[in-house]
């Protein structure tokens, strides 16, 4: 039986035996890995997950199984396994689960690799690595680069969905990423350390485009300078340019995750937590009018990029804060029933034996039209906070903390020196309602999110233009 | 099934020899799972999973692949070992190969690690979470949310070094749930064993109602330097981070305040000791065998304070020229239970040792600005608890420990005689630990 038989079957089995809806999904996830440390190759890695996930609802409950044996009799038990436990506590359901009625896709696609992974040989791809090494280890001159971790990953993301409500959906995505750690050390000075990761997908284009030469070796120069000149932020209130970086994390953190419905209605509450967005709030006012915040699974390169969710429903850009008002959230068809509105595609699964839940995709800050320099020009003092390491945010996504890596102080409108490890501790609504000025380049940053239990880690880009905050306390580290 | 398994292991093991791998590891994991997820005090999704994954370590002229593959037959795994003999071909000489270690004595697998309790439970998880909505419930709570996660899993492993392919049962049961009262309080606590004990199930569900009922009406305080008494599942995520960096693969690369440090050395209080237990039959992740096949047993990572031991595979060890402690993870070794020993005092007797500080029942994301000094935050969430004179006195709001590792771990003095074992997502190592009293603990909290 084929792959499309089997996911039919499926679909076809569950209802036969009394599921009210069912879908299932054939997920694919091949990756190739190579992790090299101070230039020597420590390994490679190689991973296949593979199989069939099917989610159906029986009197008003979910069930969900998965196997990764795929045969007809393998399915028939997984299908019929769902179906059983759905039914077992749908006798517990207070409200019993429906899906909003939405537009089905039926469509295959798939992102074309402008360079695809087997144009350049794996002796290629190590020597890259290794000249890497060979020219970022060179760069500090007065303090020693410790550890420089590459960690570079070729991945293939391959998607069969039907459902019983019409949908189909064939899809195939590459992606690309690199991440590296970074450790800086000096006798009297201590350590730095810097965690980057870059991703998108595509295929090896993006190496080019990383111009990972130039990104390593001129961060390398610029921590060192960091770990040996910096000083300590001021203890007076001051203007804040949040850089890019942060600014993504920051709408990926407290935008992105409470906008999300599922979060909004408790279904995490014991895991990721809960949202200070609550039932009713669309057109609470949460910032400025420079505050608007768009979620996009449609950007092409991006990693968090799909046409079609795992619910089968197509993507579009969704505006979660729009001009500094909660405006829309991140609905599956779950959510989308019970706030009476059409999902909006946010449904993704890590792999086959993940249930789709609700997650963000390619989340930034619209850019504004300040040049970076007009966003310096009437600064009289402040703190330039380029890059991150530590961050974190409560549960209700309300309280936020990042400590910068790469910050300067600013004054009369110019850069002067570094500032060691600005502590920005601020509330989401503060956040939004003290951005004064917009950078107008945008610019994206890889990660993977987590949520879900079992936790489920979905490719995802933030992003957004530098902004620039009026008179904020910033902290320093204990 | 298991024969077939053990066939089937085999089988993998010849087959990459055949195709010119010199050293083979195969470590299959059959595992047959079910979580109910529960939110609003309903179930929200009940969840089974059937799965076969296999893990390989190939090895050909001391160029090392890993790679975990989830074949559904023999044949299937022919495609990922050519694919990995054209990966290794063209990699170089590992800086960490050292061989599969031939231990002198052959390792047992741990007997007894099975509960048929949780091998029920997984065909009917449902009737235990509701269960445990039902006891929460008893306290005046609003809704409570959570899991309960059962497993059993068989894992087997062959080497090309051990005579025998190693085979172990064993079962796990992963429950939390968090409780919501009134405007603002909540609680949450969390059970990991390898056993079905339903009564520490209702324990987990009222310790986690009681503290959502005595956290309402929280009232704000100014962060600062405190005496903190940090709750099992509080310091358990630390300890999480801490034994995790005492692994050498994290000191190699750059991830572990440890690399400051020698064993020997004092680098916690004298009132700390911190284990490594695989042998623990009670804690989820207990094992005869580590991924080498090396003999596990239980050590010190630090002792009385001093810390005592990094933990290695064969790798690690050879490349730190010493004996490897049974913690393999082929690339990098892993702690495979923590246990913290007990102190003497009673909850109420740690609190009535602070003059003004704070209770810390839960936390979550923790991040480091600099693992190699150890400089981290974490954000606290749920009840949190002004002391003032050696007794409760009200809920407080959220902030933010935000301190150094290390110095958390000297500033210990004093740590409860009752032990908890916890596992939830911040806490991934399952961990048998007490409350404990840090000593100067600093604080933070948004500024605007």
């Amino acid at each position: 039986m084929g792959l499309e038989d089997l996911v039919l079957y499926a679909v076809d089995h569950a209802l036969s035996i009394g599921a009210d809806y069912a879908e299932a999904r054939y997920h694919k996830n091949t990756s190739t890995e190579l992790m090299l440390r101070n230039g020597m190759v420590l390994g490679g890695g190689y991973g296949v997950v593979e199989g069939i996930g099917v989610r159906v609802l029986v009197n008003g409950a979910l069930g969900f199984a998965s196997t990764n044996k795929l045969t007809r009799e393998s399915i028939r038990e997984v299908v019929e396994k769902a179906v059983e436990y759905a039914r077992a506590h749908s006798k517990l359901m207070k409200k019993p689960i429906e899906f909003a009625e939405a537009r089905m896709g039926r469509a295959r696609y798939s992102v074309v690799e402008a360079k695809k992974f087997d144009s350049m040989s794996l002796d290629e791809k190590i020597r890259l690595l290794k000249d890497l090494w060979n020219s970022v280890s060179k760069t500090p001159k007065e303090v020693k680069l410790a550890v420089l971790v590459t960690t570079y990953s070729e991945m293939v993301e391959e998607k069969i969905v039907a459902n019983s409500d019409g949908a189909f959906i064939e899809s195939r995505v590459p992606r690309i990423r690199l991440m590296y750690n970074m450790v800086l050390a000096h006798p009297q000075k201590g350590t730095l350390q810097r965690m980057h990761v870059l991703g998108a997908s595509g295929g090896l284009e993006w190496l080019d485009k990383w111009k990972l030469t130039d990104r390593l070796v001129g961060e390398a120069e610029v921590y060192e300078k960091v770990l040996l000149t910096a000083k300590e932020p001021p203890r007076e209130p001051v203007d804040v340019i949040v850089g890019s970086e942060v600014v993504g994390l920051i709408v990926h953190e407290s935008c992105g995750h409470p906008s999300e419905a599922d979060r909004i209605l408790g279904r995490e509450a014991a895991q990721a937590g809960m949202s200070f967005i609550k039932p009713g709030m669309i057109g609470y006012r949460i910032g400025n009018e420079n505050a608007t915040v768009i979620d996009d699974p449609t950007i092409p390169g991006s990693y968090g990029y799909y046409l079609y969710d795992d619910e089968g429903v197509p993507a579009r850009p969704r505006y979660l804060y729009r001009e500094g008002v909660v405006y829309e959230h991140l609905h599956n068809r779950w959510t989308a029933k019970i706030f009476g509105v059409e999902s909006n595609a946010s449904a993704r699964s890590m792999d086959y034996r993940s249930e789709p839940i609700i997650r963000m995709a390619n989340t930034y800050l619209k850019p504004g039209n300040y040049s970076f320099d007009e966003l310096l020009e009437d600064v009289k003092k402040g703190v330039y906070i380029k890059s991150y390491m530590e961050w974190n945010i409560d549960d209700t996504r309300w309280s936020q903390r990042y400590v910068g890596l790469e910050a300067y102080l600013i004054e009369n409108g110019e850069l002067k020196g570094y500032v060691r490890n600005p502590v920005l501790e601020i509330t989401t609504k503060a956040f939004y309602s003290n951005i004064d000025a917009v950078g107008k380049e945008l610019r994206f940053y890889a990660g993977l999110c987590g949520k879900g239990e079992p936790a489920q880690g979905v490719p995802v880009w933030f992003g957004g233009p530098d902004v620039r905050l009026r008179n904020i306390r910033l902290g320093v580290m204990a | 099934m298991k024969e077939e398994l053990v066939e089937y292991t085999r089988k993998i093991i010849d087959k990459a020899v055949s195709e010119g791998f010199s050293e083979v590891a195969v470590l299959l994991l059959n595992e047959k799972r079910s979580m109910v997820k529960i939110a609003n005090s309903e179930p929200s999704v009940v969840q089974h999973w059937s799965t076969i994954s296999v893990g390989l370590y190939l090895v050909k002229d001391k160029r090392i692949i890993v790679a975990r593959v989830e074949p559904s037959s023999i044949e299937q795994i022919d495609k990922p070992v050519k694919e990995l003999l054209k990966i290794a071909s063209r990699v170089e000489e590992s800086p960490l190969y050292a061989p599969l270690p031939k231990p002198e004595k052959e390792p047992k697998p741990l007997e007894g690690l099975v509960d048929e309790g949780v091998v029920r439970a997984i065909e009917n998880p449902v009737d235990l979470a509701e269960r445990v909505v039902e006891v929460a419930h008893r306290e005046k709570v609003d809704r409570v949310a959570g899991t309960i996660d059962l497993a059993y899993i068989t894992r087997v492993l062959a080497t090309t070094a051990i005579g025998n392919v190693l085979v172990e049962d064993s079962t796990r049961l992963q429950a939390y749930l968090r409780a919501f009262a009134g405007e603002d309080g909540s609680g949450q606590w969390a059970l990991g064993s390898t056993r079905l004990d339903t009564r520490r199930l209702e324990e987990m569900a009222s310790i986690a109602a009681r503290y959502a009922v005595e956290s309402r009406n929280r009232v704000e305080i100014e962060p600062g330097v405190y005496d903190i008494v940090l709750s099992p599942m509080v310091f358990g995520n630390l300890l999480n981070y801490v034994a995790n960096m005492a692994s050498a693969f994290m000191m190699f690369m750059g991830m572990s305040f440890f690399v400051n440090y020698k064993p020997g050395a004092s680098i916690a209080s004298t009132k700390f000791t911190l284990l490594d237990d695989p042998l623990n039959k009670e804690l989820p992740r207990a094992t005869g065998f580590d991924d080498e096949g090396v003999s596990t047993r239980t050590k010190p990572i630090i002792e009385d304070g001093v810390f005592k031991t990094i933990l290695h595979n064969s790798k690690t060890a050879s490349k730190m020229n010493t004996e490897t402690t049974g913690n393999a993870g082929w690339i990098m070794p892993t702690p495979w239970n923590l246990v913290v020993r007990a102190g003497d005092y009673k909850l109420d007797e740690l609190i009535g040792e602070v003059k003004k500080g704070i209770l810390v029942t839960n936390n979550w994301y923790t991040r480091l600005q600099n693992y190699v000094e150890g400089q981290f935050s974490t954000i606290t969430r749920d009840a949190l608890f002004l002391i003032e004179d050696g007794r409760i006195t009200k809920p407080i709001n959220k902030l933010r420990i935000a301190d150094k590792l290390p110095r958390i771990l000297s500033n210990i003095d004093g740590l409860g005689r009752d032990l908890y074992d916890i596992q939830w997502w911040e806490v991934r190592i399952p961990t048998r630990l007490p409350y404990v009293l840090v000593r100067q603990v600093h604080t933070s909290k948004h500024t605007v």
